[in-house]
């Protein structure tokens, strides 16, 4: 057992510390958009991509015949952690799932076309799994894909797509074969701006003004996709989503965030006083808060033994690690939401004001985490979800739904 | 970073695991439940030549020294198997203390019987009234020329009718003092006590008990100070304890909601319970990541290693009473006969959360650390 990253991996920590101080830009990093911190959606955002790109910090993990450099998982988990603690964009989608899909499973063509540009962060990508009738039950979609000519017909809605009015190009899934729920679903990229894909915007809570964050709803109307934008095989779509989702569950959730609130909580109780008693000394608030930290290392370590896991299967050529990052995923969203509640709990009445509000404890910042942190034990998959996969996968107890 | 134990400490589990297997089987457990003596000479003669009691006693004293992630790994074993015996209270406690403070002379004669089994020796700290400050101390040392005489009565004391020594910590004007004395000595009266855990333990009053100046572990006034950083470096084990309790009786509760059937289908396939189950082997993933990770830091004389330690302590132990909690009420009514396993689990749980520091005390610790640093 041993939890240290190795010297060559700390070092390369502290070159993106110094990296990030360099670039340091309020546009670029902001806590306070908290989970949609991760990302990009504006040109500032879009040019610090770049430099990360031109750094060489983007596709690091994978292989050099397509540009990477083949390094462990580690390099990225250090460089995505460091820009999650900070309120700033993570690589994202492009280099993680969709690139890394593309890598096992797509055609040359599609490699050709699509993964240079993710390495120069000229492209963006939005996901579209969900529809109104598949939430947690991913494999009910429907929207339809119908054979036509040299390519197929893509006819329905999607809805949860956060970056469909800013990305490039739509990774969407569609039913394929109707007859097979799990075998009938195939994975498709559509450019965003074709004339028969037409995007709403829904408005959340979350935001600073509330409000201010966004998702969408995607309607396909009669888009026509060339067979060369098929990734992998028809009717397999569903297991590379599958495949993607374990890495989605780790890398959407990173840890950095709940340490950066945890940190602005534990400030606020070192430094400030009630009735010119410092709120430090205050028993029940001591005992909430170490019962806090404990349950961040765990969540911490929890994260770190994805992170091990993973890299052992690269290196072993095994399965991903499936219940190691259901369990991180659970621990982990679960806990952001206990901090948020307890950050407003022990920031006292000051903290019902809404982030940004200068006199607010900690800023505000207890008030949107509140607000945010609802959506994380629901969105890449829900706590009762993570639940069936460990229950069935770890425990090898029957299907229970 | 490795996450999973590796080769050597594999090879450390598998030993103990089966040294546990032989030596200390449930039905042993329970035939020592409220025992007087509480431990089996078999399994200490087994520990003894493994190197196990040895565990924490220098090398040069006939100890093998295991760093503190093999310890970790032991006392995981141990929590599976809840073998009985003051194995932690002697064997690590004991051993740390005189290692860290006693005298050379002190050190050669008690040190190579710890580690040998020979000897037994364990700390007499807790009192009547509850605390675990050392303003709890209230068992005083009036001086006299060459030593002191002690009066007052000590609780919770493991094992105290075979223990060979008992270390007494108690009051001085300098202020706490420990030291050695002998439980079958003039003046020491032991009376079992019996515990939720059914676990071996002794209320031992002294009354007027002559201890020598030789017998002091550590200079009066600087007891406490070695105490509390002899048990606070303890905690890292004591948590892998509890995580292999927790393990253990996870599996217990799993294989039981695998073939208990209920409504026609087993009742691991009704998604209250299982994903009861879910919740609880994610806590136990957790549980053991921190306890590795505290004596990891341990190992490494890092910095936040005690903070770590009373982290891993706190959270394994409440791991280890939620996943009994949890057993019991998937065992249903069975759970609460003596006759199923799980009862032993649950009820030692609770206990070992509430000792060697319960929850609200390590609380305030990682507190102190936390908002003082």
């Amino acid at each position: 057992m041993d939890f240290e990253l190795d010297d060559e991996i700390v070092a390369f920590a502290r070159e993106v510390e110094e990296f990030l101080d360099a670039h340091h830009d309020p546009d670029v990093f902001d806590v306070t958009r908290e989970n949609m911190a991760q990302i990009v959606d504006t040109p500032a955002r879009r040019a610090f991509l770049k430099k990360l790109a031109e750094r060489g910090w983007l596709g690091m993990t994978w292989p050099r015949e397509w540009g990477g450099q083949e390094r462990p998982g580690v390099y990225e988990y250090v460089l995505n952690e460091a820009l999650a603690h900070r309120g700033g964009p993570q690589t994202g989608k492009g280099v993680g799932i969709i690139g890394k899909t593309i890598l096992a499973h797509g055609s040359e063509r599609l490699k050709r076309e699509f993964l240079p540009k993710i390495l120069a962060a000229e492209i963006e990508f939005a996901v579209g799994y969900s529809e109104p009738e598949a939430g947690s039950d991913a494999a009910s979609m429907r929207l339809r894909a119908v054979r036509d000519g040299d390519g197929w017909r893509l006819d329905g809605q999607k809805v949860w797509t956060t970056s469909a009015h800013f990305a490039d190009w739509y990774w969407v899934g569609a039913r394929t074969n109707p007859d097979s729920k799990h075998h009938g679903i195939t994975l498709f990229l559509v450019p965003m701006d074709h004339p028969g894909i037409t995007v709403k915007p829904i408005w959340t809570m979350g935001g600073a003004p509330m409000g201010a964050e966004r998702t969408n709803e995607v309607y396909l109307d009669d888009v026509w996709v060339s067979d060369d934008y098929v990734v992998g095989e028809v009717d397999k779509g569903f297991q590379y989503i599958s495949q993607a989702l374990d890495l989605e569950r780790f890398s959407m959730f990173t840890f950095g965030p709940i340490d950066e609130r945890l940190e602005t909580l534990v400030e606020h109780v070192r430094t400030a006083t009630v009735d010119g008693v410092p709120v430090r000394e205050d028993s029940g608030t001591r005992r909430r808060l170490a019962r806090l930290v404990t349950e961040a290392e765990v969540a911490r370590l929890l994260g770190l033994r994805v992170l091990d896991a993973s890299m052992r299967s690269e290196r072993d050529g095994g399965a991903p690690p499936t219940t190691e990052a259901s369990e991180y995923k659970l621990y982990a969203t679960q806990f952001s939401q206990r901090l948020a509640d307890a950050s407003m709990d022990l920031g006292g009445p000051g903290t019902q004001l809404r982030v940004g509000t200068g006199s607010a404890p900690m800023r505000g910042r207890a008030e949107s985490t509140y607000r945010y942190t609802v959506i994380d034990t629901i969105g890449g998959g829900t706590s009762q979800v993570q639940r069936n996969i460990i229950s069935r996968r770890r425990l090898g107890l029957p299907r229970s739904f | 970073m490795e996450t999973q134990l590796n080769a050597d400490q594999v090879a450390v589990r598998d030993m103990v695991r089966r040294i546990c297997a032989d030596a200390a089987p449930l039905d042993r457990v329970r035939a020592l439940e409220d025992d007087p003596v509480g431990y089996d000479p078999e399994l200490r003669k087994a520990l003894a030549e493994a190197g196990i009691l040895g565990m924490a006693v220098p090398e040069r004293f006939g100890g093998s020294a295991l760093t503190w992630t093999e310890m970790a790994v032991v006392h995981a074993e141990l929590g599976r198997a809840l073998a009985p015996g003051p194995w932690f209270a002697s064997s690590v406690l004991a051993a740390r203390l005189l290692a860290r403070t006693a005298t050379t002379d002190v050190q050669r004669a008690w040190l190579p019987g710890i580690a040998d089994g020979s000897r037994l020796v364990v700390p007499a700290w807790l009192e009547p009234g509850g605390s675990a400050r050392a303003t709890g101390i209230a068992l005083r040392g009036e001086k006299v020329p060459g030593g002191y005489r002690l009066s007052g009565l000590k609780r919770h004391v493991p094992c105290a009718s075979s223990a060979d020594r008992l270390l007494v910590l108690f009051g001085t004007d300098a202020g706490t003092a420990i030291a050695l004395v002998d439980p079958a000595g003039p003046g020491v009266d032991l009376e079992q006590a019996f515990s939720l855990a059914s676990d071996t333990q002794y209320d031992v009053r002294l009354d007027d008990v002559h201890v020598a100046d030789d017998d002091l572990v550590g200079r009066p006034g600087e007891g406490w100070s070695h105490w509390s950083a002899t048990l606070g470096e303890a905690l890292a084990p004591l948590a892998a304890y509890a995580v292999g309790g927790a393990e253990r009786a996870l599996e217990l509760t799993v294989d039981y909601a695998r073939t208990r059937e209920q409504f026609g289908k087993p009742l691991g396939a009704f998604q209250a319970l299982a994903h009861e189950l879910a919740d609880c082997a994610t806590e136990v993933s957790g549980a053991e990541l921190i306890a590795y990770r505290a004596a990891d830091a341990l190992d490494r004389g890092a910095p936040e290693a005690g903070r770590l330690a009373a982290m891993a302590k706190l959270y394994a132990c409440e791991t280890f009473r939620h996943v009994t909690r949890s057993g019991e009420q998937i065992f249903g009514g069975v759970g609460f006969t003596l006759e199923f396993d799980i009862q032993l689990y649950f009820r030692r749980a609770k206990q070992l959360e509430l000792s060697w520091w319960s929850p609200p005390e390590l609380e305030d610790r990682i507190a102190d650390d936390l908002l003082t640093a």
